[in-house]
């Protein structure tokens, strides 16, 4: 039952859009990308094909399975093709109004046992779920970057989210091989809840002398068994998206920890992003970013 | 004052003691492991104490090793919390004493921590981070006297978050540690880690920076003085959040 094809739908084709399509086409699931915008639409179809590749040159795939999961994989720009879906995944935009009229349409367009997923990592899984007349068949799962390598998702019931939909959805987070783990619809659920605030302690010790960079960094990776220190993994995710995710949780949670340090705003400001750009807290020569 | 240390002595048998020594003899340091008896860390030049984190009993411990040891010998303390600066002043020697600040698990862990007090002198310091940096796989990190110092610093204020959040009901406690393996990459989930460094050790050092600062997130999180009251002390006692064996 749980790896029986399904239809799935991924609303969004950035990163996490594209990153969810690979993980939905390479369990056989026939996958229909939608994105409004026709440009975005084939920038992801060609990183889920891409991605696809890779994996067979690393070995991770063969070139059968990479074949019959591009073959799965379709695009669309207008919700009406997205009616046969069994499960539609939110990815788009962090924006609230968007995330809602979205589920809004596609409540008259899909069926009528059709779950809704979103992605949100900051929003509320109820307050999205307001925006479909079927608030009961919304669940909140929260995917990893990079959504194929990363094996958790948090599973986040809004307040009504029917038990049938939770159970499902966990039932099918399971057969394509993820870990779940259950939440509450709290912003930042598990992993951003506690990150945010590490990170910008981590910050704040830096600009107070604390300690420098490559000793924090040095410390959290050889003595806490991080996988790399804060200053490197910030420079991966990018101090405007730290900036961003931490001002949100801000505004919901009014907890100063979440606040992004004063650091955070100067180096915005003089466009030291992090790897992207080629400097955040370290410097780089090579300015392109894994998983992408 | 540069020369290596002939004969480290350890007072403190807990969870950090008994695994600093055994590193320390592991690496063929000669070691003296004490824990209520002092009189046998007469020879040391070294001494390491790694006893509750209570300030009184530190500075009695440290003091009366201080008398053993010898006006030579170099003293040192592995508190998670409490200002070395103001452990030196009550002692003879203030600029032989500095925090030596290790974790855990002791012998995995790459850093230890050298902390000056405000009257450690610097021939102090380097002695110490000289020998640290000579154990296998350790690198000494000179950083100063706050509370909590680089590590624990950071540390303490998360671990308690994540207890305040179990205790609201944010997700059960291995859904928990497993979104935080696997979300975040971490050897280790916070609620794991506490049992590990025992709920005891992290309320004491805890309670010592929630004091030393009125910063409240270091404040005690209810549910970590409930665990501690009931004898829930983690691995030690084979009953924390993750570890629950069958009595």
């Amino acid at each position: 039952m749980n790896n029986e094809p399904r239809t799935v739908a991924v609303l969004g084709a950035g990163t996490m859009g594209s990153g969810i399509a690979v993980v939905m086409a390479r369990a056989g699931h026939r996958t229909i990308m939608y994105d409004i915008d026709e440009a975005n639409l084939r920038r992801g179809l060609d990183s889920v094909h891409g991605f696809l590749d890779h994996s067979v040159k690393l070995g991770k795939l063969s070139q059968d399975a990479a074949d019959t999961a591009k073959r799965s994989l379709s695009g669309a720009t207008d919700l009406r093709e997205l009616a046969p879906s069994d499960i539609v995944v939110e990815a788009v935009f962090e924006d609230l109004a968007l995330k809602k009229e979205l589920f809004g349409r596609l409540d008259d367009i899909v069926s009528a046992h059709t779950l809704f997923h979103t992605n949100t990592s900051t929003l509320s899984v109820t307050g999205i779920a307001s925006g479909s007349r079927h608030p009961e068949r919304v669940v909140g799962t929260h995917y990893c970057n990079p959504a194929p390598l990363m094996k958790l998702v948090e599973v986040a019931d809004g307040r009504h989210t029917g038990s049938p939909a939770h159970e499902a959805t966990v039932a099918f987070l399971r057969g394509l091989g993820k870990t779940t783990v259950v939440t509450k619809d709290r912003p930042g659920f598990i992993v951003n809840r506690f990150l945010i605030p590490w990170e910008n302690s981590c910050i704040d010790a830096l600009e107070n002398g604390v300690a420098t960079r490559d000793e924090i960094d040095a410390a959290v990776k050889g003595s806490l068994g991080h996988p790399m220190g804060p200053f490197r993994l910030l420079d991966i995710v990018g101090m405007d998206i730290h900036q961003q995710v931490a001002t949100r949780l801000y505004e919901q949670l009014r907890d100063p920890r979440f606040f992004p340090p004063p650091m955070v705003e100067r180096m915005v400001a003089a466009g030291d992003l992090g790897r992207k750009t080629g400097r955040g807290f370290y410097e780089y020569d090579d300015t392109r970013l894994f998983g992408s | 004052m540069s020369e290596k240390f002939e004969r480290v002595g350890i007072v403190g048998a807990g969870t950090m003691g008994g695994a600093i020594a055994r590193f320390l003899s592991a690496a063929g340091v000669p070691v003296t492991a004490v824990e209520t008896d002092l009189t046998a860390l007469a020879g040391a030049d070294l001494v390491v104490e790694a006893v509750p984190e209570k300030f009184d009993v530190k500075v009695a411990v440290l003091a009366e090793a201080a008398a053993v040891a010898g006006p030579g010998a170099v003293l040192a303390t592995t508190t998670a919390a409490l200002s070395v600066t103001e452990l030196g002043a009550a002692l003879p020697g203030p600029e032989r004493f500095a925090g030596f600040v290790w974790h855990n698990p002791v012998d995995t862990t790459r850093t230890v921590e050298v902390v000056p007090g405000l009257c450690t002198a610097p021939e102090t310091v380097a002695r110490l981070a000289a020998f640290a940096d000579s154990l296998p796989g350790k690198e000494a990190l000179v950083v100063g006297d706050r509370p909590g110092f680089l590590l624990h610093g950071l540390l303490m204020p998360y671990l308690n978050d994540v207890v305040q959040a179990y205790d609201d009901g944010l997700a059960g406690a291995e859904d928990l540690d497993v979104a935080i393996e696997l979300g975040l990459g971490y050897r280790t989930g916070p609620l794991a880690m506490l049992d590990r460094i025992g709920l005891d050790a992290h309320l004491d050092a805890t309670e010592a920076a929630y004091a030393a600062t009125g910063d409240r997130r270091y404040a005690p999180p209810p549910l970590l003085r409930r665990m501690v009251a009931a004898g829930r002390l983690g691995d030690k006692s084979g009953h924390g959040f993750r570890t629950q064996e069958d009595h």
